[in-house]
């Protein structure tokens, strides 16, 4: 059940400087996802998985090549543009969580929501019905920081998709968790895509690739066939 | 896809952005208590800086003006009661200054020391004589007031009537000038109190006595020459005040014609000095609120770097993080401004209370006047600089790499 292009990234690769010599941490991928499909990107530890994923989520730039988001190319866009179209299209779930822990639950939700120009009322009932959706609306009105890191990350992605984005992008998303809670993101993120999130996952989690619609293997910067 | 003109911090119910950046604040409650404490030691301060760079002259028009005469005639070349050399013909002087239609009421007043007789002892006393149709002087705080040209009856200030063991109705003996030789006095005169009066240029616990200026003139032995201390004008309209004192300064060219802001003028060439230390120790302290401030938004937002990050990640914008680190910079500085009130006025109290008792000064001037400008001035520019102090740290905040960041945070 897959649709219209989501992402095109082509001839995608990233140099770092290190002690006066580029290492090279992409190496010209090309990459296509569309509506409603479940990518899991997988590989060593420096392949290149969090790299790719930020460069797909423009919050870095590359060395060369392209990423365009629903036919919107990122290399034109500039700082405050591309800050809008993540508000807007994409959804970022990070390993450690990253919520604000001076909010509660419903409040780190409501966040994108509120930048995004929402109104308070509206958007409100659209955090608790997240919340609802990763089975934590009881806990809406807690402290993050009283939330287990199950919670913590289910909190998490109930913010990534607030506004509603056309695609979701995980780094390492069950990677501070013990087995049985990661089974239970693990569970939710098959969930959210068989309700229609297109998901592109960075894992070594190797249930949650099984679990994907398309695994896609990378070794030094470059994607590698099984 | 959407661009360009968001709201970016006006959407952001205070709920979740505002309120939620200030309640990071108390993630590390001692370090903001103690930032929170040394705002307020600085903005006290530099309250009691603003208080005392305009309040003591404030204080000394405010004194001046108590009774509402705005104009002094002096001997040539000196300020009133700045030395005790006096003015003849103080009657004749008087009578023609009455005579101008454009004053209301003028007065001699002749300021003395003199002598009371408790028992076989005498004290020593400072005398007013005065005009009671024109005086500035004094308050009637009980009894009555002098009648013009009662030559035998007293006002006394409370420390007088003490040391006198005297009240009203009571007889006291005033003695003139000692002979130096004999020490004897060379004139006494009994009188009787008729009231007890709060003398405004007295210092504290100064004993003063007042009587009609005839009195005292004998007293002093100045009755011959009529002499007076200084002469004092009321101007029927406030805004004739330097027309009337010039023209006064022409007809009186022996005398010192000085109107109130003359007066205020000579006081602050003295107080030069002063009101620069005031500026600088001004300055100084709102550069240490600036230091303060800038310090802990910095610590703050490196220890958040992660934090931020992920926000800009998620699509939060840089101006969203710069305004919330300045409302974070603000907050700070008008709570610590808000307390800093309240020291720095207590604070002054306390100083004022201290400067004041310094033998020679009157007891109604005040080194630090809280008026609702120098409230105003100082948290007006306590809060600009204040919230001035966390551009640094909201560029710093803004500025922070998103990818580079996050790889950090997650090694």
């Amino acid at each position: 059940m897959t649709g219209e292009t989501v992402l095109l990234a082509h001839d995608l690769s990233k140099d770092y400087p290190m002690n006066g010599e580029a290492v090279h941490a992409l190496r010209g991928i090309s990459l296509e996802v569309r509506s409603g499909e479940y990518v899991a990107v997988v590989g060593p530890s420096g392949s290149g998985k969090s790299t790719l994923l930020q460069l797909i989520g423009g919050i870095d730039i590359p060395s060369r090549g392209s990423v365009e988001i629903m036919g919107t190319s990122l290399g034109s866009l500039s700082d405050r543009q591309l800050t809008r179209l993540r508000l807007d299209r994409l959804g970022f779930v990070f390993q450690r969580f990253h919520l604000l822990p001076v909010l509660t639950a419903r409040e780190n939700v409501e966040l994108p929501m509120a930048e995004a120009g929402m109104k308070g009322r509206e958007r409100v009932a659209r955090a608790l019905e997240l919340l609802g959706y990763v089975g934590l609306k009881h806990r809406a009105g807690h402290m993050v920081t009283q939330l287990s890191g199950g919670e913590m990350q289910r909190v998490a992605i109930a913010r990534a998709l607030a506004n509603r984005p056309a695609l979701l992008l995980a780094d390492e998303p069950t990677g501070e968790l013990d087995a049985a809670t990661g089974e239970e993101i693990l569970a939710l993120f098959s969930r959210l895509n068989r309700d229609g999130t297109t998901l592109v996952v960075v894992t070594h989690d190797e249930r949650l690739a099984a679990q994907a619609g398309r695994v896609i293997h990378m070794l030094d910067g470059r994607i590698t066939p099984l | 896809m959407a661009s360009g003109a968001h709201p970016a911090f006006g959407a952001l119910g205070p709920r979740v952005s505002g309120l939620g950046w200030l309640k990071s604040l108390g993630r590390h409650r001692l370090r903001t208590a103690l930032s929170i404490a040394g705002i307020a030691i600085s903005g006290a301060m530099l309250l009691d800086m603003v208080m005392l760079s305009g309040g003591i002259e404030k204080s000394f028009a405010e004194m001046l003006l108590a009774r509402g005469y705005q104009i002094r005639l002096t001997p040539k070349g000196t300020l009133p009661f700045d030395t005790e050399a006096t003015l003849s013909g103080a009657g004749e002087l008087i009578a023609t200054l009455r005579r101008d239609t454009a004053i209301e009421s003028a007065g001699a007043v002749l300021g003395t020391s003199l002598y009371g007789r408790v028992r076989d002892s005498l004290v020593t006393l400072f005398g007013y004589g005065i005009q009671p149709e024109a005086q500035s002087l004094y308050v009637l705080e009980s009894g009555r007031d002098l009648l013009p040209g009662d030559s035998l009856s007293i006002l006394l200030s409370t420390p007088a009537a003490r040391l006198l063991g005297a009240s009203i109705g009571d007889t006291v003996t005033l003695v003139g000038r000692l002979d130096p030789q004999v020490v004897t006095a060379s004139v006494g005169r009994r009188l009787v109190v008729r009231g007890m009066v709060h003398w405004v240029y007295d210092y504290r616990g100064q004993p003063s006595v007042g009587t009609v200026l005839p009195v005292m003139q004998t007293l002093a032995n100045e009755r011959a020459r009529d002499r007076a201390s200084l002469l004092i004008v009321k101007v029927r309209d406030d805004r004739a005040v330097d027309e009337v004192a010039t023209r006064l300064g022409t007809a009186f060219p022996r005398l010192e014609v000085n109107s109130v802001a003359d007066l205020v003028r000579h006081f602050k060439q003295r107080l030069v000095y002063f009101r620069q230390l005031s500026y600088i120790l001004g300055s100084m302290s709102l550069i240490v609120t600036v230091l303060l401030i800038a310090t802990l938004l910095t610590i703050t937002v490196n220890e958040r770097l992660g934090e931020i990050a992920t926000l800009r990640a998620i699509g939060i914008s840089q101006a969203t993080v710069i305004r919330q680190v300045l409302v974070e910079g603000t907050a700070l500085t008008i709570i610590g401004g808000a307390l800093g009130i309240v020291l720095g006025i207590a604070t002054a109290r306390y100083l004022d209370s201290i400067l004041t008792s310094f033998p020679g000064l009157p007891a109604a001037f005040s080194f630090f006047v809280p008026r609702r400008e120098s409230l105003a001035t100082a948290g007006l520019v306590l809060l600009v600089t204040g919230s001035l102090a966390g551009l640094y740290p909201a560029w710093l905040a803004a500025r922070a790499p998103i990818a580079a960041t996050l790889r950090a945070e997650a090694t």
